[in-house]
């Protein structure tokens, strides 16, 4: 087991919206890792959509992330790309 | 009940936003209203409920899978929302909240659902971001097709049956309009809704005829009751006499016999047998409809109503907002010109945005003539400096042009001009890129456009003809009011001279002219644009290889034959006489019944 964690801030003008969240989620099922976004004291995991749409995190939002599974790598660096990028997947 | 009577035929009067005749059995789509009884459940029933939930989140999952597979690789917004809708059903915050509120209280799943639903409902609610929190409306939806399952709702067709349906409804969401796309769906009739509903813009998009704002239809029509829809008149025909039926199914037998052979036209040049080049181009208003766009073949889009930013939340979009938008729609088209209309709007859409304005808006008592368009835009030259950012910005992606509306004096022009100059300098302090070609067309929609024509041509770099405007102003005929509608006349001569005049003025100064109007897109006038020298023609994007078709099978001597004929009428009645009795020798396939 690898585990990854980075501290990110998001890019996306229009947050961390319906088709961010729907690809982070997939990319935990992609590289079958614990995919988990913290914000503050608040923990989610990205498997769980609304759980992550409810953190309602806005362009500028700062979070901890962190992979935890073989490809724990992979799947942070597409976690990162999705999270950080100003346009939409 | 024994009742052998034929059911008496009756007719429904609603809004045609999509046009195109459809004859079929209706599918009455009642959204239920949340009504989750609570039922308490005997200890060993507990477990059965919740494998009863479960199986309802399996064939959601299931339909939407489904839904998923028959849909075009190439509507990729819609493919992404139904992925995030599959994702949201199996959710943790559905589905094992649900279970645990069923095993919790021993009660019914519809119940527990909902209060799951309630919940999260909660949550959102607390969310500052509009556009996040109103995801919660997508989160609804998923959650009424499992509730839908749970209480055993119709089945609506999705399934394996392919017999043809035209839909009703209270209203349509995403999934219900992409269906539509699906194949079996031959058209819709909503309760709510107008000409610019979102709605309505799909239908368009994907060619399905469709009519809305028919108050009460989801109660006045049954599942399983005929009708026929007409979606250019607005008409609904309850119950048709049965030759009546035959008659509008062989029509449109023909209608697909003839799409097929049209498909042929997609990629070939829009040019005459000798060569002689029309620019055929899309009018839109929704980055959304881009695939249809790409779809149907079209060389740029010649009109594209900047609006709808506008009307999407209380404030008036951000320039980011708007930069987005003008960005896809340039690097989509590129090398293509992209035709972007600024706000055309009258300034009582926006009185909640200039609370000190409301008492000039109260006295327009004629809007038509009144505060809109550039003269709105010139009023109000914060919201039209943030336009032009987006728009200036957004040239270095592909090849903009800026198209001002209901321009009627020079000085217009020259202001508007002035201000775009303004914002060009403000963005060079900045040293933000933006292309320093853009051009600069008006659109000639006003008779005094048109009589200076040949003034107007030396300041701007091409010039749009409106025609459903021109019409109306220049024949002073407002098309809403039903007492005067059918004098509103494409082929009144007088239209067509002032078509041919701006044409004129605009090739004497060496610029393009081109026409976006409900005319441009109609088989009976578009030959006759065509050889009055029209450069450019904009329409509906399902149009497009028809028309194409027509300018392939002419000869451009031919057609500014038949421009010239056309032009020694006197009267509209001559007109349609002439160009009936013409036509159908040039293009029998449009003309003649196969």
């Amino acid at each position: 087991m690898t585990t990854c964690a980075s501290d990110l801030v998001v890019g996306n003008e229009r947050g961390i919206h319906g088709r961010v969240a729907t690809r982070l989620a997939e990319v935990a099922s992609e590289f079958a890792v614990v995919l988990q976004i913290r914000r503050a004291e608040e923990t989610v995991e990205c498997s769980s959509i609304l759980d992550v749409l409810s953190l309602a995190l806005v362009q500028g939002s700062e979070i901890s992330v962190q992979a935890v599974g073989e490809q724990a790598e992979a799947a942070m660096a597409a976690a990162a790309e999705l999270i950080t990028a100003q346009e939409d997947p | 009940m024994d009742d052998n009577r034929q059911p008496v035929s009756r007719t429904l009067q609603g809004i045609g936003v999509s046009p195109g005749i459809a004859a079929a059995r209706v599918l009455v789509m009642k959204r239920h209203a949340w009504r989750a009884g609570w039922r308490h459940l005997p200890d060993d029933h507990v477990e059965k409920e919740v494998e009863r939930f479960l199986l309802a989140i399996r064939t959601a999952g299931a339909e939407l899978a489904q839904l998923r597979e028959k849909l075009a690789a190439d509507l990729a917004d819609a493919l992404s929302i139904i992925d995030s809708h599959l994702l949201m059903l199996k959710d943790k915050m559905i589905i094992e909240r649900t279970v645990a509120i069923i095993r919790r209280n021993s009660v019914n799943a519809e119940w527990a659902l909902a209060q799951a639903l309630s919940e999260i409902k909660e949550r959102f609610e607390q969310i500052d971001d509009r556009y996040i929190r109103e995801r919660y409306a997508d989160i609804k939806h998923v959650a009424d097709r499992v509730f839908g399952l749970l209480t055993g709702r119709e089945h609506d067709g999705l399934g394996g049956d392919d017999l043809p349906v035209i839909l009703v409804a209270n209203d349509f969401s995403p999934e219900d309009a992409l269906r539509m796309q699906a194949g079996n769906v031959l058209g819709f009739l909503t309760e709510k809704g107008g000409v610019t509903s979102h709605t309505a813009i799909v239908a368009r998009s994907l060619n399905i005829p469709a009519v809305v704002g028919l108050e009460h239809a989801t109660s006045i029509l049954a599942t399983g009751d005929l009708i026929i829809l007409d979606g250019r008149t607005g008409q609904v025909t309850l119950h048709p006499e049965p030759s009546e039926i035959r008659r509008r199914q062989e029509g449109n037998r023909r209608n697909h016999a003839k799409a097929d052979d049209l498909d042929r036209y997609i990629h070939l040049a829009s040019e005459t047998e000798d060569g002689y080049v029309v620019r055929l181009s899309a009018n839109i208003e929704m980055r959304q409809e881009l695939p249809a766009v790409l779809r149907y073949g079209s060389e740029g889009i010649g009109l594209f109503r900047s609006e709808f930013d506008y009307f999407q939340g209380q404030e008036p979009p951000s320039e980011e907002q708007l930069l987005a938008t003008y960005r896809q729609l340039l690097e989509t088209m590129a090398p293509h010109p992209v035709t972007v209309r600024t706000l055309d709007v009258g300034g009582d859409k926006f009185l909640h945005s200039f609370p000190g304005n409301g008492a000039w808006l109260d006295q327009e008592r004629n809007p038509a003539l009144g505060l809109r368009s550039i003269r709105f835009s010139l009023y109000e030259r914060d919201l039209f400096r943030i336009q032009l950012r987006a728009l200036l910005r957004a040239s270095v992606y592909g090849r903009l042009r800026i198209l001002l509306p209901l321009v009627s004096a020079l000085n217009e022009v020259r202001q508007a001009k002035a201000v775009i100059a303004g914002v060009m300098e403000q963005l060079a302090e900045e040293s933000t890129p933006f292309a320093a070609n853009v051009e600069i067309g008006m659109m000639v929609e006003v008779p005094s456009a048109v009589v200076m024509a040949d003034v107007f041509a030396r300041e701007v770099d091409f010039f749009a003809i409106g025609t459903n405007d021109l019409i109306q102003y220049s024949l002073a005929i407002d098309r809403g009011n039903q007492y005067v509608a059918h004098l509103y006349e494409p082929f009144h001569p007088a239209v067509l001279r002032m078509i041919r005049q701006t044409v004129e003025a605009g090739h004497a100064s060496n610029i393009p002219v081109s026409l976006c109007g409900e005319m441009a897109g109609d088989g009976l006038c578009a030959p006759v644009l065509m050889g009055l020298g029209l450069d450019e023609l904009s329409m509906r994007p399902a149009v497009i290889p028809r028309i194409k078709r027509m300018l392939r099978h002419s000869r451009s001597n031919e057609l500014r034959n038949l421009a010239r004929q056309t032009l020694e009428c006197e009267d509209s009645e001559r007109v349609r006489e002439f160009l009936a009795a013409t036509l159908p020798h040039f293009y029998p396939k449009d003309f003649y019944q196969s």
